[in-house]
């Protein structure tokens, strides 16, 4: 494999760097919190219900460029966050399950939609594999806004995200960042650097958690350039990558629960 | 005095002919246009190709080689009409390339040189995937090609008239060996004439259209849409019924669709080039035009075996 240097250029990379970052800012602290929950493919969900926002907006014949779009977008994610908030409250202990059923009616129920508008294929696809290349930094400024808005809210509230404010606040800035990065890296951004840092507590494990994460993102970039290689794909790679690095360090590690023997899965000894 | 002359001179002339010595960068969309490059420019230019034969050129994966190599161009050539919509713009855009943006003259579109098939008369959302242009996949007819050529040629020769000479030569040269290969092709795919062909998606009318061959069907009507369970029955029937001579799907495209219908009517399956690099045989535009019409004219002979 050849390298190549050409594509290492401050204003390739810097947009999307950016964006990396802004994505990070609000998925580090929030990504900690799906952990805990133990609820962690309601990114995917969410990201699906606000697809079928847009879909079903054009459906209804309206505009399929700007604002209106990000309405839709926002209003149908911010539903399916007060129906989840809903199932939270009322069955817990089958929330998981219920994420994942949401997730598959939104995905199929777009398709049952666009059997009858035909160029609405390509809208869902926007919007669902945003990718990391092409942000500019003017498409950045709602993002960064919104971002801010968002963590100055869990600021106030000391990180104490219950119910709908959680569901709220979390379709708010999925909605934003899959348009941005693509679904994968929303995933991984919310999730990898929250994992590594499992067992750490308080604002140590918030400031290892980014850290992570940007490292994650620069490294991908920079590589992406280098090896010639999909960026998005790779970033996802070197967080997972920088995540198991991090595992070296004795602070990040130090404080893991020692584990428990593993449950049977068979009963067989007794 | 003297001992400026010299330096002097050296700079004039380093300033003179840097322009013949760095070569015009070419960035094309698609393999055929930058097989067609290749043709008409040689090494007077050097290419680089954003996608390959094997993926869909709707979508691509974002590398920043990509935008670099825009940048860096002096000429991008794609085929236009909306076919790279979901990635040219943005592609252009990052880069920030002038020289190349819409309108410059470093932007080159194939499908603006030549008359487009299935032109919507009315722009009608219920026609399924109307492109407003027409349709873009003009890279399967060799006449088209030929037209192309001379408008790209000319650009050429614009961008870079020191080497105008040399555009010029080569585009005589490809002209001849293209007319000759496109009576070759036309006496062996005679016996295609009139016969009948289903498609995964619809993106051969402009072969069809030179061979004289009938679409009668498509497996994938709305691209990315699964087909109906009615349109897949009518589909079966309308393929019985038609002394169909094959099932064409692309290399780039899912096998299992067309196997399915295959199995369904005893019509054989047949995977064409669509671009250079599709097949091993489709080293350039030429070979790419053998193998599709060996391929078709394979399918005729098993078809008249059974």
């Amino acid at each position: 494999m050849t390298l190549n240097w050409e594509g290492l250029d401050i204003s390739i990379l810097g947009p999307a760097c950016v964006a990396g970052l802004i994505v990070l800012s609000t998925h580090v602290p929030l990504g900690k919190q799906v952990l805990s929950r133990g609820i962690i493919f309601i990114d995917l969900a969410i990201a699906q219900i606000a697809g079928l926002g847009v879909i079903l907006a054009q459906y209804l014949g309206i505009d399929e460029h700007g604002y209106a779009v990000q309405i839709a977008a926002a209003a149908a994610a911010l539903a399916g966050a007060g129906l989840l908030s809903w199932t939270d409250r009322r069955w817990p202990e089958y929330q998981e399950p219920l994420i994942g059923t949401l997730f598959v009616l939104a995905a199929t129920g777009g398709l049952l939609l666009l059997a009858n508008n035909p160029q609405g294929g390509e809208h869902l696809k926007d919007l669902l594999v945003g990718q990391i290349l092409w942000v500019s930094y003017p498409q950045l400024i709602p993002a960064a806004l919104l971002s801010v808005v968002l963590l100055g809210f869990m600021w106030l509230r000391r990180g104490r995200l219950a119910g709908l404010v959680f569901y709220g606040l979390f379709a708010l800035a999925i909605t934003a960042s899959v348009q941005l990065v693509g679904v994968y890296l929303v995933f991984a951004s919310l999730i990898v650097p929250a994992l590594a840092t499992a067992g750490m507590r308080g604002r140590g494990r918030l400031t290892a958690a980014y850290v992570i994460g940007a490292l994650g993102y620069v490294l991908g970039l920079v590589l992406s350039a280098v090896l010639d290689l999909p960026s998005g794909a790779l970033i996802v790679w070197t967080l997972a990558g920088c995540a198991l690095l991090a595992q070296l360090v004795p602070a990040v590690r130090r404080s893991h629960p020692a584990h428990d023997a593993p449950e049977a899965v068979f009963d067989t000894v007794a | 005095m003297k001992l400026f002359a010299i330096p002097t001179l050296l700079l004039t002339a380093a300033l003179v002919s840097s322009p013949a010595q760095a070569k015009m960068k070419v960035f094309a969309c698609e393999p055929e246009w930058g097989s067609l490059v290749h043709e008409l420019a040689g090494d007077k230019v050097d290419v680089n190709v954003g996608t390959s034969a094997l993926q869909d050129v709707h979508v691509i994966e974002a590398k920043p080689s990509l935008i670099a190599q825009v940048r860096a161009a002096d000429l991008v050539v794609c085929t236009g009409a909306e076919l790279e919509v979901g990635w040219l713009p943005m592609l252009i855009r990052q880069s920030g390339n002038a020289k190349v943006a819409p309108g410059a003259p470093g932007s080159f579109m194939a499908a603006s040189q030549v008359k487009l098939l299935e032109k919507p008369t009315a722009l009608d959302r219920a026609n399924g995937d109307v492109h407003p242009d027409g349709n873009p996949h003009i890279n399967l007819d060799p006449r088209r090609i030929y037209v192309v050529a001379k408008a790209l040629d000319a650009r050429l020769a614009q961008l870079d008239p020191a080497n105008a000479a040399a555009y010029q030569q080569r585009l005589a040269d490809f002209n001849t060996r293209w007319l000759a290969a496109m009576n070759k092709w036309k006496a062996e795919a005679a016996p295609l004439r009139g016969r009948k062909v289903v498609v995964h998606h619809i993106s051969w009318v402009y072969l069809w259209d030179w061979l004289g061959m009938d679409q009668i069907g498509a497996l994938e009507p709305k691209p990315g849409v699964p087909p109906t369970a009615a349109h897949m029955s009518s589909l079966i029937a309308t393929t019985k019924s038609n002394n169909t001579l094959a099932i064409v799907r692309a290399a780039y495209q899912d096998t299992k669709p067309a196997d399915w219908l295959s199995d369904r009517t005893g019509v054989p399956a047949v995977t064409l080039p669509y671009t250079v690099g599709g097949d091993a045989q489709s080293k350039d535009l030429f070979g790419m035009f053998d193998s599709t019409i060996a391929k078709l004219l394979g399918a005729s002979q098993s078809g008249a075996a059974k």
